[in-house]
């Protein structure tokens, strides 16, 4: 009884803490400090994506706004093409307000994980650490806090987001004009779940 | 008092700006009850629209606009075409959808929200009044259009729906505004313009 107590904790401890392994990556290096994802820092400007998801099989049309508050702090706000408000929810570092949410998605696992997924879309982070690859001709890749941030001609163009030794999801930007984030994908790796971002903008204030 | 007369200005002459609302006498409510009545005639209806959804946070509304068939007894088309295509057709009990070219069948009933606009506007159309069973309703008057708000009474639109206004035009007394305000208080206005009336639809209209 005791060794299976042993073995439970044990394998519990393991699948919660596991290290992803990057594809290719051979090692972690110390880097002088890198600003990362710096799409969503000016608080003057307003996003207006229009978006298209695919979950469970369904498909969800509609428009997603974006409002830096802080450049660590967005208010995001799903809407159906029709116009009801999905969710409206002001996202921090370390918790979310949740202004609205329409009553079949208020729920707190859902909630969590879609602020997980905006969070990640949209707060600059802080790099020290960059990964090492045998292969010298590769994209730099940072990470801070099981998060992965692959730099392309001088903008992150994937965020790849673990937990638990895990891929949890996948953000690319898809299509990056003057530092805006014109084309954005979301590729959940657990949940059958994409999601496609196109910036709108006229509807905008960029 | 240059500076009295500004201040009186920046604050009061908005009030007077907007047309005013206020509550209908018994006499106007019957008199729009009979209006109502009268625009049971219809049989069909078209218009463009422009959607306006105001979010609390957003300097301006998220825009889009499109074309609404309405044919009696149950058939109604609502079709976006700017920033996007997507057209919607409400018939047979089922919602057909053409998402850009991708075409595709759901039950009436993913749409709740708009069921129940389109309920609303095809009974507008009919005239005979509103569900009362539904809907706590009120007639107000703004300026000199009629005005009818519904709050829903079951708790199951109330998680949706805080309030629907719809607004009637004095030229025609057709429905041309209808609000959709959500418990949040952020809404959804629809602008319905250049409305024409038993002019004929034709059936295509209804398929995707």
């Amino acid at each position: 009884m005791r060794f299976l107590i042993f073995s439970v904790v044990l394998i519990v401890s393991f699948s919660s803490c596991g290290t992803y392994k990057f594809p290719n990556a051979v090692g972690v290096r110390e880097s002088t400090q890198q600003e990362l994802n710096s799409y969503y820092v000016d608080t003057t400007q307003t996003y207006v994506y229009r978006f298209n998801m695919q979950a469970f099989k369904q498909a969800q049309n509609g428009n997603l706004l974006i409002e830096t508050q802080a450049p660590e702090i967005h208010r995001i706000a799903m809407i159906s093409d029709f116009g009801q408000t999905l969710f409206d929810i002001s996202i921090y570092p370390d918790r979310y307000d949740l202004h609205y949410a329409m009553p079949d998605l208020n729920k707190k696992l859902l909630l969590r994980e879609v602020t997980d997924i905006f969070r990640t879309l949209t707060a600059r982070r802080y790099a020290q650490s960059a990964l090492l690859f045998m292969d010298k001709q590769h994209f730099p890749v940072y990470e801070v806090d099981h998060t992965y941030y692959t730099l392309k001609e001088r903008h992150v163009a994937q965020i790849l987001r673990t937990k638990a030794g895990k891929e949890r999801f996948t953000i690319e930007f898809l299509d990056v004009d003057q530092r805006i984030a014109e084309a954005i994908r979301v590729t959940h790796a657990k949940y059958p779940i994409t999601l496609d971002f196109k910036l709108d903008r006229k509807q905008s204030n960029l | 008092m240059k500076t009295s007369a500004f201040y009186f200005f920046l604050f009061f002459v908005p009030f007077f700006l907007g047309a005013q609302t206020r509550k209908m006498t018994a006499a106007e409510v019957t008199t729009f009850q009979q209006k109502l009545k009268k625009v049971a005639e219809v049989k069909s209806l078209s218009a463009d629209f422009v959607q306006y959804k105001h979010v609390s946070f957003m300097k301006k509304p998220v825009e889009s606009a499109g074309k609404v068939y309405v044919k009696q007894p149950n058939k109604l088309s609502w079709a976006y075409v700017s920033p996007f295509q997507y057209k919607m057709v409400f018939r047979d009990g089922k919602v057909f959808i053409n998402d850009q070219g991708n075409k595709k069948t759901l039950d009436i009933g993913n749409s709740k929200q708009f069921e129940k606009i389109s309920t609303l506007i095809s009974s507008s159309m009919k005239g005979g009044g509103y569900d009362e069973k539904e809907f706590a309703v009120s007639y107000f008057k703004k300026g000199n259009a009629d005005l009818v708000k519904l709050i829903p009474k079951l708790n199951d639109a109330k998680k949706y729906v805080k309030e629907i206004e719809l607004l009637f035009s004095t030229k025609d007394g057709q429905v041309e505004e209808v609000k959709l305000i959500e418990p949040s208080n952020d809404y959804t206005r629809f602008v319905l313009t250049n409305r024409k009336i038993n002019t004929g639809i034709e059936d295509a209209v209804f398929n995707l």
